[in-house]
Order: structure tokens, then sequence, then C-alpha cells
């Protein structure tokens, strides 16, 4: 049966082999996707048969009325601009470092890596306990001190929990920035270092003028993929403070979780994850073109 | 311009010694060419004079000045690499004139350096250029003229020609040693290829395993070498070697042939090495030995003819144009007063006066 001829075309085949795959993904992932934008234009708790056809209603009640939406805006603005900074530059500097011949680079490099492979709810749970004001890891080192003045409800006070948050997570996450570096570090020709070295250049120059124009491509990925995963910033937050306290640390994705899932507006939840969407698209698209362009006047 | 002095250099990677005991005086305006095998040390000899590598034993000074614990940029050399090193994100122009920005030399000043540069190089009308867009040979003419504009002390090369095509490379040695003859300055280069050592090197060192094996100018080395290495390397095609023992006024090969001398070495008993250069071997020899004809490479000027005797294989170099078939035998002599005898145990060269040249009868 298989033996016929159209069966055995490459263009057959190659649909054989993309079939399930693809049948997979449009169900769970493209069609769940164009339902959150449906969804998005209607009233709906999760149960009842008829969805009601509510226009931009959703949209205009969360960008007038939903005083919490405006907060998980701006904390996710902050948090993505830290997250762009902070673990990038820390994962650039550690990359920097271990690609020297240091001894014990190996191992290090392993450990620097291994938080990234924590699930992250376990990171924020550890974290939690280490936060914990009265048994947590900081508060008893700054007792034992005698720093109490600098002891804090980490996460537990408005101002500083989601810096608190913010540290964990690049904890987790310096490693992953770490790694794209060394592997772009692997990529600079030696040859060129030699030749700035020759031609004058300190460690500084060496740096600006040969490692950094060859980490362009590394970069570029590197931020993208910190600006993605920290827009979509859930399980870190829904972990270690579940938005609060008062919503201080409440973000989109998870303001978007939390009006679907426990207050049961499907309609809100998904208005508020196509905004989400939409933000993420207005970062990344522009830089990826950008950054595309670039490389190609490059060449 | 200045003169290097090179004394008792070692370099050692653990127990592996790279560079043993290496001691070179080049003079100030001199083109020194290191030349050797792969895994000779050439290069790294090259990069320990540069600053590049770390010196485990010895000296190495530049203008009388010794830079063991001199940074390369210290060192006031400049140096052209196998790769070309240029930074690929900046002009042909910004290229040249690096160096000289980071030393905090004016712009304008920079400027007329690099233009200078670029004339000499025929560079003028690629400065706006990116080194992608540049050819093999003008990448390396810009590589080259990033060093000109630093007008260095010494220039080192690390085996600048090696990425080019054969053309372009007979006239990027050209350009080379019309450079030298310009600027007059010190040039260290390093090559495996001995023709560019040749034709371009004031003096040649040759290396192996590390070690010094002669240095002198090229015909020099090429009329007395020292030792059957340096015979063996210089020359194309390579010296014949033929093992045998000296009987009277000829020698005796392994398989009982005899070859007639024109000169024997006195006062060697036993084994003696026998070194011919091709172009040296008589081919059609009145009174010659008879040789077997296994492989003939016509190459237009010239032909060369492998062939055989007594299971030794000799090369020939003949001017004319020889109609030989395979499996002929041809009578061959090696009565040349161009004759080299080396000690068949020690590979060196036997004192030429202790080898007395005698007509052949």
């Amino acid at each position: 049966m298989l033996k016929s001829k159209a069966m055995q075309s490459p263009r057959t085949q190659a649909l054989m082999l993309i079939g399930p795959a693809f049948a997979v993904y449009a169900t769970f992932a493209i069609w769940p996707m164009i339902e959150v934008v449906i969804l998005s234009f209607q009233h709906w708790n999760g149960l009842d048969p008829q969805r009601e056809w509510v226009g931009l209603e959703n949209y205009r009640y969360i960008l007038t009325s939903d005083t919490v939406f405006w907060v998980a805006l701006r904390n996710t603005i902050t948090w993505t601009i830290l997250a762009v900074i902070f673990p990038p530059t820390i994962g650039l500097l550690l990359a920097l470092g271990l690609n020297e011949q240091l001894f014990g680079r190996v191992p290090m490099r392993a450990i620097y890596y291994l938080p990234v492979i924590i699930a992250p709810i376990a990171v924020a749970t550890m974290w939690r306990w280490m936060y914990d004001p009265f048994f947590g890891l900081f508060n008893q080192v700054l007792t034992s001190l005698s720093l109490q003045a600098w002891i804090q409800d980490w996460l537990g006070d408005r101002e500083i929990a989601l810096y608190s948050m913010f540290v964990a997570y690049t904890w987790q996450y310096v490693g992953f920035s770490m790694v794209l570096f060394l592997a772009g570090l692997q990529g600079v020709d030696r040859s060129l270092v030699e030749a700035a070295r020759i031609d004058g250049a300190n460690r500084w120059q060496v740096f600006r003028h040969v490692t950094l124009p060859a980490l362009r491509v590394t970069l570029a990925i590197v931020l993208v993929l910190s600006t993605i995963s920290s827009l979509k910033a859930f399980d870190i937050v829904y972990g270690m403070t579940g938005g609060g306290p008062a919503q201080s640390t409440q973000m989109l994705a998870l303001w978007a979780f939390m009006q679907s899932m426990q207050i049961f507006d499907f309609g809100r939840g998904s208005a508020i994850s196509v905004i989400l969407l939409l933000v993420t698209l207005t970062i990344v698209v522009p830089y990826l073109r950008w950054s595309q362009r670039d490389e190609g006047a490059a060449e | 311009m200045a003169p290097v002095q090179v004394s008792n250099l070692r370099k050692s990677f653990g127990a592996l010694d790279v560079i043993q005991n290496v001691s070179i005086d080049i003079t100030d305006g001199e083109f020194l060419i290191l030349v050797g095998p792969s895994g000779c040390g050439k290069s790294t000899l090259l990069r320990m004079i540069a600053g590049l590598e770390d010196i485990s034993d010895g000296r190495i000074s530049i203008g009388n000045r010794i830079v063991n614990a001199l940074s390369p940029k210290d060192r006031n050399i400049a140096m052209v690499f196998q790769n070309y090193a240029l930074y690929p994100q900046m002009t042909v122009a910004q290229n040249m004139g690096f160096s000289l920005e980071i030393s905090g030399v004016k712009k304008a000043e920079i400027q007329k350096k690099v233009a200078e540069a670029a004339e000499v190089l025929g560079l003028t009308s690629l400065l706006q250029r990116k080194p992608s867009q540049l050819s093999g040979g003008q990448r390396q003419r810009v590589a080259m003229g990033r060093a000109i504009v630093r007008d260095p002390d010494v220039f080192l090369f690390d085996e600048p020609l090696s990425n080019l095509d054969a053309k372009l490379r007979v006239q990027m040695r050209g350009e080379i040693k019309a450079l030298h003859q310009r600027l007059g300055s010190t040039i260290i280069y390093v090559t495996h290829d001995q023709i560019e050592a040749m034709t371009m090197a004031d003096r040649i060192v040759v290396l192996r395993g590390g070690r010094v094996e002669q240095i002198g100018t090229p015909l020099e080395l090429y009329d007395r070498p020292a030792n059957m290495f340096v015979a063996g390397f210089l020359g194309s095609p390579s010296m014949n070697f033929l093992k045998g023992t000296i009987e009277g006024q000829s020698m005796r090969l392994p398989g009982g042939e005899r070859l007639a001398l024109p000169a024997v070495p006195s006062g060697h008993a036993g084994e003696v090495v026998i070194g011919i250069r091709p172009q040296n071997v008589i081919v059609n020899a009145e009174g010659g030995t008879a040789a077997v004809v296994k492989v003939i490479e016509p190459t237009g000027a010239e032909t060369y003819v492998l062939a055989e005797i007594g299971g030794i294989e000799i090369t020939c170099v003949v001017n004319d144009r020889v109609d030989f078939e395979p499996g002929q035998q041809i009578p061959i002599s090696i009565a040349s007063p161009n004759l080299h005898f080396f000690d068949a145990a020690s590979e060196r060269r036997l004192t030429d006066d202790t080898v007395s040249r005698a007509k052949l009868a």
C-alpha cells in the first residue's frame, strides 16, 4: 500500500513526519491562543454553556477600572528592565571569568548553571524560606553578624518585596545567560585578541573592540530571551508572594491567571493575556528586526 | 628599526621542550626567516619575540632593551598573522589606524599615516571597505598596512602567505621583499615554505624540534648545508641521499653497485652518505651506473626523472626534454663537483678539508 509513488515522494514523507506533531501543536498551542483572543471579547465564568459577546468591554474595564492591572503592568515593566540589565550583565562577567584558564572552572560552570535546571516553583519555595522574617537564613545571618538594623520583612514589605523576589530570579537565571555567553566566547578569534594586544590595547580595549563585537549575535539572543522570559514571569511570583502583599508584587501573567482561574472571569483574564502578548511583541519584534538588519550590514 | 637578540632561549610545556637553547643575533634592518617543518617551534619562537608566549628561560632583547617581562604593546613590534586578524567591524582605514587611535594620536595625524601606508600598498581606493568585502590578497595588504602605520622597531610575520593561492603568493613575496627594501626595517618571518625562505631572506634559520639546525644566508645553506636535515629541507626537488661505503675512488651501494666519485672523504672509514641535488645528477653519462627509470614528470622547462639504482631511488632534473620510458635502463653518474658528504651516524656534514677532490681517471 505504501509502495505507491505518491506516498514515497519527499513531500508526502515530510508531511507524514510533521503531521502528528503539528496536530498536537495546533490542538494544544495554536487553538488555545486563538480561543484566548476570542474569549477576550466575551464574558464567561468558565462553566456557563453560553458565552456572552461583549465586544471591547473587558478591555475598557481593565484599562479604566482595574487598578491592580496598572500595578501589575508597572511591576512587569520594572521587572523586565531589571531582568534585561542584571542577569545578562552578571552572566557576562561570570562567562568572561570562567573563560580564563582558571583552576576548577569546569565544576564552577556547572555550579553556576545548576539553578537553571531547578523547577522555578522549587526555587520560589526555597527562597521564601530563606526570606522568612523569623526563621529565614538572611535574618539569622544578619542577627549573628549583629546587623539587626538591616533585618527586613523581605517579602512582607510592599516597598522591597518585588526586589527581594528579583534577587531570587537573578540567582536562578544568571547561569542561563552565562552559558550562552560562554558559547559565544568560544567563537572569539584568538588571533584577533593577540593582534589587539600587539596594537597596544589594554584589557578593556580588547573587550570593547574584539570580544564585544564578536558577541553581538549572542548578546541579541540573550536580551531577547531575557525579555521574553521576564515578561511572562509567573511561577516565581506565584510561589513566593502570590502577588502580595496587597498586590504590590502583582504581574500581568499572574493577574491574567488569577482573573481566569480564581475570580473565574475568563474574559478579563484573556484580555490581560492579549495585552501582555501585545506588549511582548512591541518590544521583541522591533528589536529582532533591528538586530537582523544590523547583522546584514556587518556582513 | 632595531637589532634583535635571542640568547639561550627555552620554552617548555611541562616536560616537553618546544624551544631548546636557541640563540640568534638579528642585525638592524635584516630580513630573517625562520623555517622548518610543522611542529619545529618556529611560530612559538616568533610569538615569544612578540610577547604572546611566556619565556621559560633565556633572554630576548629588542634594540638593546631586554623585553622578557614587557607585554606585547610595550615591545614596539608589529605582527602580521596567517589569518590576517583584521577587526571585522572596522573599515580598512580604522583597522590600519587602530593602534594609533588607542595610543591617543591626533585624528589628522592618523589619517595622514594611514593614507601614506595605503598609498604604498595600493589600498587607497579600499579604505572605507570592511575586511569581509576584500579578497585574500587585499586583506593581507591591510594586515601589512596596519603594521607599517605603527612604524615599529621590528616586523613579525607568521606564515602570512600560506592562505593565498600560488600565483598571489609569488606576487606578495615580491611585494614584501620590495617593502623591506623600501622601509629598511628588521623583519622576522616564519614560513614552512623553503622557496619563500630562499627567495626573500637575508639569512635563514632552519629549526627542527625546537633546535637551530643552521643559520646562514640562503646560498650558504644551499651550498654548504651543515647536516642532512638542512640539505634535504632546502632545494626542490629535495636532495638525493645515497648511503654506502667508499672504496678507492668510488662508492659501493649496499646492493653492490658502484658509483664513480670525483672526490672522496679522507680519513673516514666505513659508511658515509653522499648528498647530491637532482640538478647535479648526470643522466645518460658515459661510463655511468645503470639505473631503471620509474617515473617521468615533465614540468615544461625541465623534466624530473625518478630512477632506481639497486633499490635506491634517485631524482634527476634534466634540462632537455627526454623520451625515456618507464622500465628503461639509463646510465647515471654522480661525478659532480657539487657532492655533499655526511657522516652516516651523526648525519653531520664532513668538513670540506677532509674531502680530497681528485680528478677522475
